[in-house]
């Protein structure tokens, strides 16, 4: 376990490519902004729009931002533990895993005003495509420490536990690709009666955990790291 | 240091040639290729040999006998030669000029052009792989550059050499026979219809610097080089103004065949940039190589468009300023 607040940007302090920029688009690629819809429209017919290397386009979830925001409702608590600035991922349990991802997103971005990047996309044609333009990323270790390097937010939920309490079984081969940066567990319930997600949900962040080093690739540090993440989700929720 | 640059006839080669005359501490230049090099090169030595004469060309490496070898001597196809015949010179060009400058004696690093193509695309594989990403080539071009890749590092593991393997992004920029480029600069260009990947682009220039970077710090192993950011396939279309004419499933083999009777060759890895994207974490180059000022994947699609309009020169008309304004 160790301290979150000092954590090098590696890839970007670091002077590397970064496969966010933006090509000076005044997009920026970590912090949420305000558009207009047709500013984004007619950058769609000029090609004057940025996206990174995963396919995300920023302006499209800007865009649909204060429509999600209009259905699901969150009420947060432990925002402190939301990094400000730099790498950070966030570890969550999931029922049926459709809407725990955009209350976690939602609740990270009325926090902090940063893009949370949800893994999770699929390589079908069209929905894949789709997903990954409003943020998703398939489940690779490589490209999620692609994106941590570059000093995003991403989120992983952990396996279903749906009619369950408590944290589900975590991707231990994902987890040796984030050792070295801030892990924050998160808990989110449905805010209704019986679990109805009618009322706005509930979303804990916990105390961030960090283990191993940058870079390194210890199936056993992964190992420690999922059990200690999956026990912290499991007492939060 | 002695340095052997091969395929110097082509932009990079030549370029890598120029940034290399301007340093005291390389004492020779020569390069080899089958045309002769695109600029004036000052202090560098040319020797137009065809790789495929590979007694001639293992001859003449080992009587140089180089410390530092380019290696740009990988001819994509559809740029300058047919996919048959790209992979021919490929394979010929490194068995000749990396064997003979092995066994020549002196040689002390090898640094050499390769691709994003060798990660393949597609199910199953990293959208953004990292170096350490399984290589699975999905194209000829691919299977080519990792086969140079292969010989270089069993040359290096024998001879115990430092081997730099540059993977860059597809390299792009306005005066640069590029087969991509000249399918985006079609009136109308073939696009997924189901489909918006994203692909990365390395500025001509850039992937001279990385190169020259990787002989001088002596750097062994895969290092990515691509043009920070992306951009995606209909964004590129549009933002050079042309046409987008959606394709799918296997409508893009006549696309391929239509684009190439347009004067466009598209071989099988444009065709799966264009369908797949492609992409790749080039944060080690910025660690490593300390190239922290690319141009951007943007920068460089926006520059494919500024070709220099072709002006026809009218007899009737001496003064070509005339005709400009």
């Amino acid at each position: 376990m160790g301290d979150v607040t000092a954590l090098p940007r590696v890839g970007v302090t670091g002077g590397g490519a970064d496969p966010f920029a933006t090509g000076g688009f005044q997009v920026d690629l970590d912090r949420a902004q305000t558009v207009r819809c047709a500013e984004v429209v007619r950058r769609r017919f000029d090609g004057r729009f940025a996206i990174d290397a995963f396919g995300a386009d920023p302006q499209l979830q800007d865009l649909l931002a204060p429509i999600v925001h209009g259905v699901v409702r969150v009420s947060v608590t432990g925002a402190e533990h939301i990094p400000t600035d730099g790498p950070g991922l966030f570890v969550s349990n999931r029922g049926l895993g459709v809407l725990e991802p955009a209350a976690l997103s939602v609740a990270v971005r009325n926090e902090s005003c940063r893009r949370l990047r949800v893994i999770g996309a699929t390589d079908l044609p069209i929905l894949g495509d789709l997903a990954r333009k409003f943020g998703s990323f398939a489940a690779y270790p490589g490209d999620l420490a692609a994106l941590l390097r570059a000093g995003h937010l991403a989120a992983l939920p952990l396996a279903s536990t749906w009619l369950r309490s408590g944290g589900g079984v975590p991707p231990t081969e994902l987890l040796v690709a984030v050792l070295g940066y801030p892990v924050i567990p998160v808990a989110i319930r449905p805010g209704g009666p019986f679990g109805l997600p009618i009322m706005p949900w509930r979303v804990t962040f916990g105390t961030p955990i960090v283990v191993g080093e940058l870079r390194e690739r210890d199936p056993l540090s992964a190992a420690e790291l999922a059990e200690a993440v999956r026990a912290a989700v499991q007492n939060l929720a | 240091m002695r340095v052997l640059i091969t395929g110097m006839g082509g932009e990079l080669g030549t370029r890598v040639a120029q940034l290399l005359e301007a340093r005291s501490d390389v004492t020779e230049i020569v390069g080899v290729d089958f045309v002769p090099p695109r600029r004036r090169l000052r202090r560098s030595e040319f020797h137009r040999i065809d790789p495929l004469d590979r007694e001639k060309l293992t001859g003449f490496v080992t009587e140089f006998a180089p410390e530092a070898v380019a290696h740009f001597g990988i001819y994509e196809p559809g740029s300058r030669l047919s996919p048959n015949a790209a992979s021919r010179y490929t394979r010929a060009c490194a068995i000749a000029a990396l064997g003979g400058a092995a066994r020549a004696g002196r040689l002390q690093r090898i640094a050499l052009r390769s691709g994003l193509q060798v990660y393949g695309r597609g199910r199953g594989r990293p959208g953004v792989p990292d170096e350490d990403a399984p290589v699975a080539p999905t194209t000829p071009f691919g299977r080519s550059l990792l086969a140079v890749e292969t010989l270089a590092v069993d040359l290096g593991r024998r001879y115990d050499l430092p081997v730099a393997a540059l993977r860059m992004a597809t390299i792009a920029g306005s005066h640069m026979p590029s087969p991509l480029g000249r399918v985006l600069r079609l009136p109308a260009v073939p696009v997924p219809a189901l489909a918006d990947p994203a692909f990365q682009l390395l500025h001509q220039d850039d992937a001279a610097r990385a190169m020259v970077a990787s002989l001088l710090l002596d750097v062994d192993g895969p290092i990515n080089v691509v043009g920070p950011g992306a951009a995606s396939v209909w964004q590129a279309v549009r933002l050079g103004g042309r046409i987008p004419v959606p394709v799918a499933g296997p409508l893009w083999s006549a696309a391929a065949h239509a684009v190439e009777l347009a004067g466009a060759p598209a071989p099988k890895h444009v065709i799966e940039l264009l369908t797949r994207g492609s992409a790749g974490d080039g944060s080690k180059a910025g660690d490593v190589l300390g190239l922290g000022d690319l141009r951007s994947t943007l920068d460089v699609c926006t520059e494919l468009y500024e070709w220099a309009t072709v002006t026809a020169l009218r007899p009737d008309v001496p003064n070509v300023e005339a005709v400009r304004g």
